[in-house]
């Protein structure tokens, strides 16, 4: 068979050809990403402590996650205010650097190169580590503020700061956002910028009806990845706090973890891990219907809207 | 082969490359295969590789595979791979193994762990090795299930107290004596108050540790939280005396204020609260001794019994031990092993105490005379508690989420934003609901 020249035959040929070419990858992806995802959706439905094996319980685990977890409800809330609040900081925070580094001054590579240099190390334990330093009571933070007299507290082992410390670390973190922004800013003609001072606009005005409506897509793109790992949030959490004091920073994935690998309930913690997917899913949706709003791709046109 | 078709090629290119992509898990099937056929029937004299897992710090790491390599100089037929972390990743890990069945042969176990492993039988009788004139009879007596020894004890740990003797001194303050009474106990937290400067402490706050106050209601007989590991017993009015006893020591400025204590991490020179010299007085455990003397150094500490009740206080007892796996194909030289790490005396000077007080007393004698201070610190600690101490009480497997609950819902009570009726409603909602697991 395999010397038979008909068409079909030869479609054979070229695709199998294509197959055995891709298989490592195609082998490594059907063992290694789907069979799990596959079994944890399995798993959700069942009660799994590893040293036993598990017991199918229906949808018990999302009756109890939905209906009678406080946790479920603290970690939600928490991982919430730490998207509403993380993302936006973080954008605004990335576009200004972006818009900064985008000047053409003398040397601006290096600087360039300066600002982005954290990031490669941003988001590892290191410097989570070295954040709960500086934050701590006797951390570099509250040194500073005694030279102006102000008697510091425990930033990250107080309640009602330690989620606005980790929110401040995911804003340093800015470096890739950054980037991707000044890549688009790059992008913008800068014979718009011209035309428009030619008929008088100001900086603020270039700002508004050039930058942000060209930046619209690099804005959507960032803003899309950005909601979705700042729901993922786990390292510094994990690190800096592990979700104390008090539940303040017990973000959803740390409590995804600890009841996996601290309570060993891998059936209610894949059954959290198909609920996390379904919010991040929403919300990637939701955003991408409302993108036809406020997102303007040049391709398109100068179509009005 | 001119003419070899472009078929056959690409067919072969493929094949190859899945093999080497697939060969990964080949290998590691074909090595479960081959240890199942063995099953049991290992003998003395064939060569063997033993897999051996435990956790700890480097110290002990080091330690342990120096060991490891003195056994296989002496039995070369016997080597190992071993395989070590700290304890949250073992405790990960561990599972993980059992639940994929390749649990390594010999593992470090722990008190606290032990009885799940056993219920399931993933872990071997090891009744037949002979410890006597090795370990006391009466330790093994007290570390069997049902009967039986699953784990091999390799040190006496325990719970006493240390203070910074130089500090209280200069302030003038009463030492502590051992087997003080909780009354004396926070007779000493308020004495030490009015003597010490305003920004160290006589005591921590650590009332988001739930065996802290367990040791309040066990010394007054009233047993664990969990009593035989199965029914829910938190006495209330114990709980909130306990409890109300603090929150007045919070506002007297007794304790420390619930930031600095919550960024206080056990024996992190820089945050320990004991290891900067903020508080006074602290609970220790014999294994963490040498990482406690490291934070004061120079004969600063010296050591306490725990706060006693009628029935006794604190604990002493082996808590680590060496399992074998059930599902070993070397059993018989992995408890040959075992009998030697715990009785050489070379593996003994060797080892030292990276596992605690050595269980085998002859071992302790051999290496009295070497002894760092942080050692002699265990040592001491071990003795103030041995002679009132009260059995260890660890949490039953499948209370965690009752414990992680403590733990959160006592620190909101820290920072005043919850009341003791509302948080103590929770905690037995939560008790309850592990007891119904745990039966």
């Amino acid at each position: 068979m395999f010397g038979r020249k008909s068409g079909s035959g030869k479609r054979f040929q070229h695709n199998t050809a294509g197959y055995l070419f891709i298989s490592p990858w195609l082998i490594g992806f059907l063992l290694l990403t789907l069979w799990p995802i596959l079994q944890s959706l399995y798993l959700s439905f069942t009660e799994y402590s590893l040293l036993d094996s598990p017991v199918w319980v229906g949808t018990d685990n999302y009756s109890t996650i939905t209906t009678s977890d406080r946790l479920f409800v603290k970690s939600l809330v928490v991982t919430f205010t730490f998207v509403l609040f993380a993302v936006p900081i973080k954008l605004l925070f990335s576009l200004l650097v972006a818009m900064l580094l985008n000047k053409n001054v003398k040397g601006m590579s290096i600087y360039r190169t300066l600002i982005y240099f954290p990031s490669l190390i941003g988001g590892s334990i290191a410097v989570a580590a070295l954040w709960r330093n500086m934050f701590g009571l006797e951390g570099y933070i509250n040194h500073i503020l005694s030279w102006f007299g102000i008697q510091g507290i425990g930033w990250i082992a107080n309640p009602d700061t330690a989620l606005g410390t980790l929110i401040l670390l995911n804003a340093w973190q800015f470096g890739s956002t950054m980037v991707i922004f000044l890549a688009g800013l790059k992008q913008i003609p800068k014979d718009l910028y011209e035309s428009a001072s030619v008929d008088g606009a100001g900086a603020f005005r270039k700002f508004y009806n050039i930058t942000l409506p060209m930046l619209s897509p690099v804005m959507f793109f960032n803003l899309v990845l950005g909601i979705i790992n700042a729901f993922q949030m786990f390292t510094s959490a994990f690190v800096i706090t592990s979700g104390g004091p008090a539940n303040s920073t017990y973000m959803y994935v740390l409590f995804l973890y600890e009841k996996a690998f601290r309570q060993y309930q891998m059936g209610y913690a894949s059954a959290l891990a198909w609920i996390l997917l379904l919010i991040i899913g929403v919300f990637t949706l939701i955003n991408f219907t409302v993108s036809k709003y406020w997102v303007h791709y040049e391709a398109e046109g100068g179509k009005s809207r | 082969m001119k003419k070899s078709s472009p078929l056959l090629k690409t067919l072969a290119v493929g094949a190859l490359a899945s093999v080497v992509v697939l060969s990964g898990c080949g290998s590691n099937k074909e090595n479960a295969g081959s240890n199942a056929s063995n099953g049991g029937s290992g003998s003395a004299d064939k060569a063997v590789n033993l897999k051996i897992m435990w956790w700890g710090s480097d110290v002990r790491h080091e330690a342990t595979q120096k060991a490891l390599g003195l056994y296989t100089a002496a039995n070369p037929k016997v080597t190992f791979t071993p395989e070590y972390t700290n304890w949250d990743g073992y405790w990960q890990k561990l599972p993980t193994l059992a639940a994929s069945k390749t649990l390594p042969d010999i593992m470090q176990m722990d008190a606290a762990y032990i009885q799940g492993y056993v219920k399931r039988g993933l872990l071997a009788d090891l009744s037949d090795i002979d410890l006597s004139g090795i370990v006391d009879e009466q330790v093994i007596e007290n570390i069997k299930i049902d009967g039986k020894v699953y784990g091999i004890p390799l040190s006496y740990n325990g719970q006493g107290m240390v203070y910074d003797k130089v500090a209280l001194e200069e302030a003038g303050i009463t030492l502590p004596t051992n087997n003080w009474t909780w009354e004396d106990f926070f007779a000493y937290a308020e004495e030490a108050r009015a003597k010490l400067p305003k920004d160290k402490y006589p005591i921590d706050d650590l009332r988001n540790i739930w065996e802290w106050y367990q040791f309040y209601q066990t010394s007054k007989g009233l047993g664990p939280i969990f009593k035989d590991g199965t029914t829910f017993n938190l006495d209330k009015d114990t709980w909130f005396e306990f409890n109300e006893k603090y929150a007045e020591f919070q506002k007297a400025g007794i304790v420390p204020p619930a930031d600095l204590q919550l960024s206080s991490k056990e024996n992190d020179p820089q945050t320990d609260t004991f290891g900067t010299g903020r508080v006074m007085l602290r609970g220790a455990s014999v294994g963490s001794a040498t990482a406690i003397e490291a934070l004061l150094p120079g004969g600063r500490i010296a050591v306490n019994s725990y706060p006693i009740g009628e029935a006794g206080g604190g604990w002493a007892q082996s808590t680590i031990f060496f399992s074998v796996s059930e599902g070993s194909s070397n059993k018989a030289q992995a408890k040959e092993f075992i009998k030697w790490f715990i009785s050489n005396e070379e593996a003994g000077k060797t080892l030292g105490t990276v596992r605690g007080i050595p269980i085998n007393n002859d071992i302790l004698q051999s290496i009295e005379g070497s002894l760092t201070a942080g050692e002699q610190l265990g040592i001491d600690l071990l003795n103030a508690a041995k002679p009132k101490a009260l059995p260890f009480y660890p949490a039953p497997a499948g209370a965690e989420d009752f414990v992680s609950t403590y733990k959160s819902e006592m620190e909101s009570v820290m920072f005043g934003q919850n009341s003791l009726e509302k948080v103590y409603e929770t905690l037995v909602e939560k008790g309850k609901a592990a007891e119904a697991k745990l039966k």
